[in-house]
């Protein structure tokens, strides 16, 4: 199992009709984790129309990036849910019992979990 | 037909033929796989269940023989004895088996390969759905079917779990067995089990079959209706009566083939109520009962026999789910596969009602606890980001409030002394962080607390109870006002989860507009604590510490830091909110540039005794589900003036209460006794130890308590010993040493 590392990003909870409209750089990787709650990676500047919205520097995930191999040997045989099909999606739940994200794309996916969480899912993924 | 190998059955070789059942391989060798009663070699019943290789309950006739295969017969009477190790450690995880689970999922799945099954496979692929076929006899063993629905087989490797779009269950129909006096003996077998043993070779001597006779095996079909099987163990005679009445026929024989009928094989399908479960073919349908029994053993499994069964009917339990309670009819190995068309008859019998089938649960068969417990974890805990460095420091790790955290590094008196007297450090990364900004943050703050926010200024803090609506504490925590609309709560190491979804809950249901923002796994928290705690973060950088209740953003060892000045132990303190990647980096310098000030961490066993000699509580441990400001002692805490918050109302209604708990401080001479040691006034029973440590400091025990009677009695017995109730805090009441 590849290592999980720190996933440093930028976490913006804001209106949602705010962060339906806000523009993302190109290559970011943007998670949707609620309606009003965005977690991104590899953002600069970042503008919301929502005077209150609160951005703040993430540090508090880890995750590693899987090859679509990767993710059907090592991580799905641990998924008691229903997988969508559907990419690109996020989705979030328990794997091999432990709180976590997985962000599938066409040929890969990133494995995303709280950083407190992170050993823990390490060790159950073998 | 040529041995291939030989089982060991009681201790005795037993030679089987390729392809036998561990079943089939007894009953050639002129045996019983158990000890008596028809053998339907489908799985259906109980009738062959014995100990395979260590694992009770298994079903021989499902299981391959293979050479070397150890089994053992259950006992005639009762159940096989539980084998426990004598060496078992009650305190670890049991070395368990590790049963491999594999999961997917289909469009649609079916039980049984059976004629209606394949049907069901083709006519799905035909419309290009994925397709799972199960089938007992390819080692797909379906045990239940869960709301999903969930499919759960056992396999001759270990589980499978498939989340299904539909499921088509098509498991065909059992045959009855037969409910006579003289049904317990050797010898009896149904029609289809007969022509599977003829198939396979097995003499099975002078057969007669009664009702619909086997294909292909040689027998003598007998007329008239089944009236008893006689011999001693084994078959001798079976005795039979004239289809006209005319009288009864005994017909010496060694086998009686049993062509009775035969129930729907619809435990899956009970057990799927209201899922999308199609029931097709045999499986769905509704085949006749047998005639109602009148003598013999109808539940094979747990010896119930026809008395049993108008005994309870005789003592009102007239209801099929009740019956099954009060004779245990139908629980047993077989849940009823074998019995229930007989109770059913027998209560039809009786009430001219054909009473549906009970309620069917998972399992459907026999399967061990470790594969029942297949692909489950146990409950994950969270490490802080200090995790290594309390393990590399000696700490003693424990699992508290969902977190592993240090307990002690050895000795929690000299961590105690260093917060009193030189300076500490604690990981507090484990309290509850939530962020709350928006124009209305205060209004929501003001609504959800009982304490005022509105007045704190921003670069202030204050302590804050959290009730709910009957105005009991749920957590307590900080209101940190970092903005004129944007504020962070903390919250306890517990209760955070709890109060995170309290907080949403509340600015949902109020429709308020504001921001949450839950950062307790984003940020870690280091306590730095003690007399010398400012000295070491000026020595470190801070450039100014804030006063008490103060709150500033600031580096500290080059990691930006929300530093909270407040104080949990009694002495100066500041928690340092920080990113968590950087946490191992301000920890380290933190130790290293206090060294020469006698810096050490703290654990929680210290930290448990610090803040109970100011009287501090920890909510869940010192307080109930049902403590009020006013029982805790903290009506200080609570606002009533502000117009509205949550418990308000409920507060203003009891305060006009008499009410006779206390939360009280105690002091003794001597050691401290245990949490929980009842407390007593004149020999009665009047409340409990909530808390309780021999202070190294004053030289005596300090407890918390709850006292049950007032007016608070002066002096009462805990121990045995005579302790004194009095008020907190314990240290220093005026609070300079955490306000210097």
């Amino acid at each position: 199992m590849p290592v999980l590392e720190t996933m440093t990003g930028t976490r913006v909870v804001a209106a949602p009709e705010a962060l339906d409209a806000a523009r993302w750089s190109e290559g970011a990787v943007v998670l949707r984790l609620a309606p009003d709650d965005v977690f991104a990676i590899g953002v600069g500047e970042i503008e919301v129309a929502d005077e209150d919205a609160i951005i703040v520097a993430e540090a508090g995930f880890m995750g590693v990036w899987l090859d679509a191999d990767e993710l059907s040997h090592q991580v799905v045989p641990h998924i008691e849910w229903p997988l969508t099909l559907t990419r690109p999606a996020l989705v979030q739940g328990l794997i091999a019992g432990v709180p976590a994200k997985l962000w599938l794309e066409d040929d890969r996916a990133l494995l995303l979990c709280a950083a407190a969480y992170a050993r823990e899912l390490a060790d159950r993924l073998g | 037909m040529t041995s291939s190998g030989r089982i060991v059955v009681d201790g005795r070789p037993i030679a089987f033929v390729a392809g036998d059942s561990v079943a089939v391989a007894v009953i050639r060798a002129g045996e019983h796989p158990g000890h008596g009663g028809t053998i339907c070699l489908a799985g259906d019943c109980g009738n062959c269940v014995a100990e395979v290789d260590g694992v009770a309950y298994v079903h021989t006739c499902q299981t391959p023989a293979r050479p070397g295969l150890v089994v053992h017969r259950h006992p005639a009477i009762g159940a096989p004895s539980l084998r426990a190790s004598s060496q078992v450690d009650v305190a670890s995880p049991p070395p368990a088996r590790r049963i491999p689970v594999e999961r997917f999922e289909a469009d649609l799945v079916v039980i049984g390969a059976g004629d209606s099954g394949t049907a069901a496979v083709a006519d799905a692929q035909q419309a290009g759905q994925s397709v799972t076929l199960l089938d007992a006899h390819d080692g797909m063993e379906v045990v239940a079917i869960y709301a999903g629905p969930t499919v759960i087989a056992r396999t001759r490797t270990g589980m499978t779990h498939i989340n299904a779009q539909d499921v088509v269950v098509a498991a065909g129909s059992a045959e009855l067995h037969p409910v006579c006096p003289g049904n317990s003996l050797v010898g009896l077998y149904t029609a289809r089990a007969a022509e599977q043993l003829h198939a396979r070779g097995v003499d099975l001597g002078v057969s007669v079959a009664i009702g619909s006779p086997p294909r292909g095996v040689p027998c003598t079909a007998l007329p008239g209706s089944l009236r008893r099987i006689e011999g001693e163990g084994r078959v001798a005679r079976v005795v039979t009566l004239d289809e006209d009445g005319g009288g009864e026929r005994t017909t010496p024989c060694d086998t009686v083939i049993l062509g009775l009928g035969r129930a729907a094989r619809n435990v899956l399908a009970r057990m799927a109520e209201g899922l999308p479960v199609t029931v097709v073919g045999p499986a769905a349908e509704e085949f006749p009962l047998p005639a109602a029994p009148t003598a013999g053993i109808v539940c094979l499994c747990s010896g119930i026999d026809v008395d049993d069964l108008a005994d309870v009917w005789e003592r009102g339990f007239r209801e099929l789910e009740l019956v099954k309670r009060a004779s245990l009819a139908g629980t047993g190995t077989c849940q009823g596969s074998v019995c229930l068309p007989h109770v059913r008859a027998f209560l039809a019998a009786r009430s001219a009602e054909i009473p549906d089938p009970f309620t069917a649960r998972p399992a459907t068969r026999q399967i061990t606890l470790a594969e029942a417990a297949a692909g489950v974890h146990f409950d994950v805990f969270r490490r802080t980001a200090l995790h290594d460095e309390h393990v590399a420091l000696g700490a003693q790790m424990d699992r508290f409030g969902g977190w592993w955290r240090p307990w002690h590094y050895g000795d929690h008196i000299a961590e105690y002394w260093a917060v009193r007297e030189a300076v500490s450090v604690g990981d507090v990364s484990t309290l509850g962080k939530l962020v709350v900004a928006g124009p209305d943050a205060v209004e929501f703050l003001e609504r959800l607390y009982p304490t005022g926010v509105a007045d704190i200024r921003i670069g202030r803090s204050r302590y804050a109870l959290l009730l709910n609506e009957g105005g009991h504490l749920i957590d307590d925590g900080m209101i940190v006002r970092e903005a004129e609309s944007r504020f962070v709560l903390t919250f306890t190491s517990a209760g955070a989860g709890h109060a995170e979804m309290w907080v949403r809950d509340w600015a949902e249901t109020w429709r308020l507009r504001v921001h949450i923002l839950d950062r307790t796994m984003s940020l870690a928290a280091i306590n730095v604590t003690g007399p010398l705690a400012g000295l070491l973060l000026e020595r470190v950088g801070l450039p100014s510490v804030p006063r008490f209740l103060e709150h500033v953003h600031a580096d500290v060892c080059g990691v930006p830091c929300h530093v909270m000045r407040l104080s949990f132990t009694g002495e100066m303190s500041f928690e340092l909110h920080h990113p968590v990647d950087r946490s191992v980096e301000l920890w380290q310098a933190l130790m290293a540039r206090g060294r020469d000030l006698g810096i050490a961490p703290h654990g929680l066993q210290a930290l448990q005794g610090l803040r109970l000699e100011k009287g501090h509580v920890i909510v869940g441990m010192d307080t109930e589900l049902d403590s009020t400001p006013r029982r805790l002692g903290m009506e200080w805490a609570v606002k009533m003036d502000k117009p509205d918050f949550v418990g308000r109302t409920a507060l203003a209604r009891t305060a006009l209460l008499t009410d006779n708990r206390r939360l009280v401080g105690l002091t003794m001479p001597g050691s401290a006794p245990t949490e929980g040691s009842p407390i007593r006034s004149e020999e009665e029973i009047v409340g409990h130890v909530s808390s309780s440590f021999a202070s190294p400091l004053l030289g005596h025990a300090v407890m918390l308590g709850w006292l049950k009677r007032m007016p608070l009695p002066e002096q009462v017995q805990v121990d045995g010993r005579s302790a004194s109730v009095s008020q907190p805090p314990f240290y220093d009441p005026e609070g300079s040493r955490a306000r210097a």
